[in-house]
């Protein structure tokens, strides 16, 4: 579905994301390295993305859940930072990040028998999740008006425009900057600068405003198409 | 065009995401739901839906909610059941089943014209369970909505509860680690606090004070407040004691207010220990309010210097979010669902003991930029988290996402 009428006006699409247990647990490293195989696709996806959307605060050190519970629950920090070096937008599927998973933990069970075994201080809960999305009628054409509808639009619209953009988009890409192609050269820099911001640090509304604030300054002198 | 009560939700979360809320209430338009539970007043799920029902009605949703009727011996057996699914050791007798059975039964055929129509039905905790396997004719999905602290329960009761429960269409937790092993999906949603209610609006100074003189409580000294019912899990002795600590170093007062509800025939034996620990002491008051004195709460909570939820058990703390949402940081106990609501050091902190209790209460009193910083993250928290319309998003997304099957974990509607 071509959700952003990237050749057209920018058509605002919002996403409902259900978190689902899934019954695995682990509280070792080799529990949370057996049950990776096994979890659907979904849970990879809401341990990396959909946790923007969950509570937490912007505090977070690591960009994904595996990579949390290593260095919080574990107390393993170069697992923790081994994990959070994986760019999921750069894997071609959940398929490819599953395996990069798979293989990081092996090799880290692979230096020590002693972390087999090391019991974590809490358990690391698998959870999958449902997500829907669908058009909310919204729709901008014109530059001067996009960081104001992009700065209206619901935390769970920008989520799926920015976040799962990247995710969406073959070469990375969220949706702000695939759409703005379209403009040539005027937007290259806010395009750049769109790309060069790291989504996984911040909260979800901090992440919102550092977006909005690139857009205002970027794209004051653009016009209608 | 927006009601009023809409706009007033909008001028709290942001138009965008009322218009978000709008969008997808839309897909439920002439579908009939209906919520049951044991009691209108009084508890957190009787709150939450005081405040969810009419909220969904304004959404232009055909919304209604039904109590089952029960008599001493069955709110006997689910206060049973409520406090051995959150560990406390003992089973069902023989005859606490038989009640439990008889009083699902004569609600069923009060309730079956209503129940078997609907489109969907959230059934709320074990006591109105049993329903479904009452209902032959339903057309429905069936929903079973968890608010208990069920990470550790006791497994003959678990049992009991999961026979009634195994054939809902999927159940809801406020937490992972209270999902138990069912058949059918179990979606994880936390409850919410009505920044609208009365509890929850802004009050005046003058007012807040006119209730502190109302109650008794002066306010010649900072005030320690937990908010909740009687009930042991809530762990009330356990903040007196911490208060006893905390006041060699410190002069406080300490305010235990809280009631019964309706289907909670133990709050008056945990009340008649509190009020024996709390005697002869001038500076412990212990309040015994009526379900509906939400403005007298709203007034405690925006007044008090700490609010503390130190329970041992806890589905999720309602009194928390609604402490957070006034900027307090909540000393909570480091359980159930406040493991969520509170980030140690960001907005409150998690304790395990009377003495992790007692430091904390010293540490927010006797720091006061960081007590009021932590305030802001907690208003800000439950903004982004905890508010009804945000829970009410998630049970309508439930909806829209079970009509659409098993299929695809993602999909376009």
């Amino acid at each position: 579905m071509n959700t952003t009428g990237a050749n057209g006006p920018f058509r605002f699409m919002e996403c409902s994301l259900l978190p689902v247990s899934t019954g695995f647990r682990a509280q070792t490293l080799r529990e949370l390295r057996s049950a990776v195989p096994e979890i659907p696709e979904s849970s990879l996806y809401y341990h990396f993305w959909g946790r923007m959307l969950r509570p937490h605060i912007a505090e977070s050190e690591f960009n994904n859940d595996f990579a949390s519970w290593a260095d919080g629950g574990l107390g393993d920090t170069e697992l923790a930072e081994a994990l959070s070096a994986v760019n999921p937008v750069k894997c071609k599927d959940l398929g490819e990040l599953r395996s990069i998973l798979e293989d990081i933990l092996e090799a880290r069970l692979d230096q020590g028998d002693f972390l087999s075994w090391k019991k974590a201080d809490r358990e690391f809960y698998f959870i999958a999740c449902k997500k829907f999305m669908f058009d909310t009628g919204k729709v901008t054409s014109s530059l001067e008006d996009f960081p104001v509808a992009v700065k209206t639009a619901s935390r769970q619209s920008f989520f799926h425009h920015f976040l799962d953009g990247r995710r969406r988009s073959p070469e990375g890409k969220d949706d702000f900057s695939l759409w703005l192609e379209q403009f040539g050269e005027g937007t290259a820099e806010v395009r750049r600068l769109l790309g060069r911001v790291d989504s996984y640090l911040f909260s979800l509304g901090e992440l919102k405003g550092q977006i909005v604030s690139i857009l205002e300054k970027g794209l004051r002198k653009g016009g209608k198409k | 065009m927006m009601s009023d009560m809409l706009k007033q939700y909008g001028e709290v979360i942001g138009f965008h995401a009322m218009d978000s809320l709008l969008a997808i209430a839309e897909r439920l338009r002439g579908k009939r739901i209906v919520h049951v539970n044991s009691t209108r007043a009084g508890g957190g799920v009787a709150e939450i839906l005081s405040s969810m029902v009419p909220l969904s009605r304004e959404l232009g949703l055909d919304v209604s909610w039904e109590v089952i009727e029960g008599d001493e011996p069955f709110f006997a057996c689910t206060k049973t059941l409520h406090n051995s699914l959150q560990g406390m050791a003992g089973g069902l007798s023989e005859g606490q089943v038989a009640s439990y059975t008889a009083t699902n039964e004569r609600n069923a055929e009060k309730l079956k014209e209503s129940l078997e129509g609907a489109d969907y039905v959230f059934i709320h905790d074990p006591q109105p369970a049993a329903l479904l396997g009452m209902m032959p004719g339903r057309k429905g999905k069936w929903i079973w909505r968890c608010h208990i602290d069920v990470s550790a329960p006791n497994r003959s009761v678990w049992r009991f509860v999961k026979k009634q429960v195994e054939g809902y269409d999927a159940s809801i937790f406020s937490l992972p680690d209270f999902a138990q092993p069912l058949s059918h999906p179990q979606f994880l949603i936390t409850p919410s606090i009505d920044p609208l209610s009365e509890k929850n609006i802004p009050l005046s100074k003058a007012e807040v004070e006119k209730t502190y003189r109302e109650l008794g409580v002066p306010r010649d000294k900072p005030v320690i407040l937990q908010v909740s019912r009687f009930d042991r899990f809530k762990d009330p002795l356990g903040v007196i004691e911490s208060y006893r600590i905390a006041r060699e170093h410190a002069d406080i007062r300490l305010v235990l207010a809280g009631g019964g509800a309706a289907d909670d025939p133990e709050s008056g034996e945990v009340l008649s220990a509190v009020r024996e620990a709390a005697a002869g002491d001038p500076d412990i008051s212990v309040l015994v309010l009526p379900p509906d004195a939400h403005r007298a709460i709203n007034a405690l909570q925006s007044g008090a210097d700490v609010i503390v939820q130190k329970s041992t058990r806890e589905g999720f703390g309602l009194t928390v979010s609604e402490g957070m949402w006034k900027r307090k940081p909540v000393i909570g106990g480091d359980v159930g669902g406040i493991r969520l609501q509170v980030i140690n050091r960001f907005n409150g902190f998690r304790v395990r003991s009377p003495e992790g209790a007692a430091i904390r209460i010293r540490y927010l009193l006797t720091h006061r930029w960081k007590r009021e910083r932590m305030g802001v993250n907690a208003r800000q928290y439950v903004l982004e988290n905890f508010l009804i319309t945000g829970q009410l998003r998630n049970y309508l997304s439930l909806l829209v996402t079970l009509d659409g099957g098993e299929g695809e974990w993602e999909r376009w509607i």
